[in-house]
């Protein structure tokens, strides 16, 4: 149990592992734990990101939802007043129209009444003078008594 | 000069290096000539194990992790345990080193404890096992020829470089050359040398505070080998004590003895990796105070 040179050879020797372990076995080691370390934060990481974003677009996709509804509840309630305004609008102008109708209806009946009755007039008139011209021969001409026949027909 | 195989002899073959030195008539490992090979000697067996366990140790880090890695994969196997000794390590030295930038400590506290752990674990391998095997080889290999080998009992072998003061004071001693070092870059060697004289009486008691920090000084790399030496050296000790229960007693002494033996050694696993682990702490602590800048 002598201390001898062995002690010296030792502490060479254990300088010459210490350095090739710090030379090439440790960092290869270590650096490829480190990089793992950090691929599983930035995954963790990553992830935490997606699920936040999941929320987002869920959130996102349940506000577009109810303004869409929001929209078409719109748009159907313009479209039922537009259409009960249209079916109003239809109603009145059909009842002017028919009023219309009547009128000239009416009009034309007064019209016609007006015109069958001069034509009556005139008939009768004509053939009042035929008669009494045949009566009285040539005395009475339609032109001499114009205005007499004319008093006539007014009367009738 | 075949002696007899006696109690004592047992256990001072046990604990006797295979000295190999420079005498007067030249190079020789005849345990008989260690007095005249002075300071020059080598423990070949302490070394040749620390070199092994060492070179095992390298060898295995750098086979275990397959060749071409990349962090996408999943560590398997071996990796997993590479890698987790490497996150324990990590762990330790960023307790005690904090923000301290330095890339040797880390692989530094590797190096010290898996070696280390390995050369306790020696230790658990039976006490005659490789000394008789050892002793086989030497003398079938070199025979007659050489004339220390007298026969293969006769060949010392020591497993366990752990249980040589001069591996443990050997590895204090390096860790307390880099302890030198970081404390002369990292503070100056103003700063470093003021820590050694202007403490704890001021700069009046220069002489008084440079032997007292002195003593202090060179106690810490001595306490670090001797504990692990005196931890190892007493678990060999008892082996030792135990293996003679079996051969040099009788027989109800010899199966109280199995009995010990597998006690002592599910016991001294807990101390291998203690030991391994202390001394690997107090190298990154006594790192750590070489990092200090501050006044205290």
């Amino acid at each position: 149990m002598n201390i001898n040179a062995t002690l010296l050879a030792q502490a060479v020797v254990m300088i010459v592992f210490v350095a090739i372990c710090w030379r090439y076995i440790y960092p290869p080691i270590l650096s490829v734990m480190q990089e793992r370390e950090k691929r599983i934060s930035d995954g963790l990481e990553a992830a935490k990101k997606a699920d936040d974003s999941l929320e987002e677009a869920k959130l996102a996709f349940d506000k577009e939802l109810n303004q869409a509804k929001a929209e078409a509840a719109d748009i159907l309630e313009k479209a039922n007043t537009r259409a009960s305004q249209i079916v109003s609008d239809a109603s009145l102008k059909a009842e002017a129209e028919a009023e219309k109708i009547m009128v000239s209806a009416s009009t034309s009946i007064e019209n016609e009444t007006n015109k069958a009755k001069e034509e009556l007039r005139q008939q009768m008139s004509d053939i009042i003078i035929d008669t009494t011209q045949k009566i009285l021969g040539d005395e009475i001409s339609k032109e001499k008594h114009e205005d007499i026949l004319k008093k006539a027909a007014e009367e009738l | 000069m075949a002696k007899e195989l006696t109690t004592e002899s047992y256990i001072e073959h046990h604990l006797t290096n295979l000295t190999c030195g420079k005498t007067s008539a030249g190079w020789t490992c005849d345990p008989y000539k260690v007095e005249q090979m002075g300071f020059w000697a080598f423990h070949v067996d302490s070394l040749f194990w620390s070199i092994f366990l060492g070179g095992l140790f390298i060898l295995f880090f750098k086979i275990a992790m397959p060749k071409k890695i990349d962090a996408a994969s999943a560590p398997t196997g071996a990796q997993n345990f590479i890698e987790m000794s490497i996150e324990f390590v990590e762990d330790n030295v960023q307790s005690l080193f904090g923000s301290v930038k330095n890339t040797l400590i880390a692989p530094l506290a590797l190096t010290v404890f898996v070696w280390i752990l390995l050369m306790n674990l020696m230790d658990l391998v039976p006490v005659d096992f490789l000394p008789v095997l050892a002793g086989h080889i030497a003398y079938a290999v070199a025979g007659e020829g050489v004339e220390w080998i007298k026969n293969p009992e006769s060949f010392y072998f020591k497993v366990v470089p752990t249980t040589d003061p001069n591996i443990t004071l050997g590895m204090a001693f390096a860790v307390f050359v880099l302890t030198i070092y970081y404390s002369i870059t990292v503070k100056g060697l103003r700063a470093f040398i003021a820590e050694l004289t202007l403490h704890p009486f001021g700069k009046w008691l220069i002489p008084v505070n440079f032997v007292l920090e002195m003593v202090n000084f060179i106690a810490k790399p001595i306490s670090l080998g001797l504990r692990l030496f005196g931890n190892l050296y007493a678990g060999e000790m008892i082996f030792i004590l135990i293996a003679l229960m079996l051969f040099f007693s009788s027989i109800p002494i010899g199966i109280l003895g199995f009995g010990l033996h597998l006690v002592w050694a599910l016991f001294h696993i807990l101390i291998v990796a203690l030991q391994a682990f202390i001394f690997m702490a107090l190298t990154i602590a006594y790192l750590a105070m070489a990092h200090e800048t501050e006044e205290h």
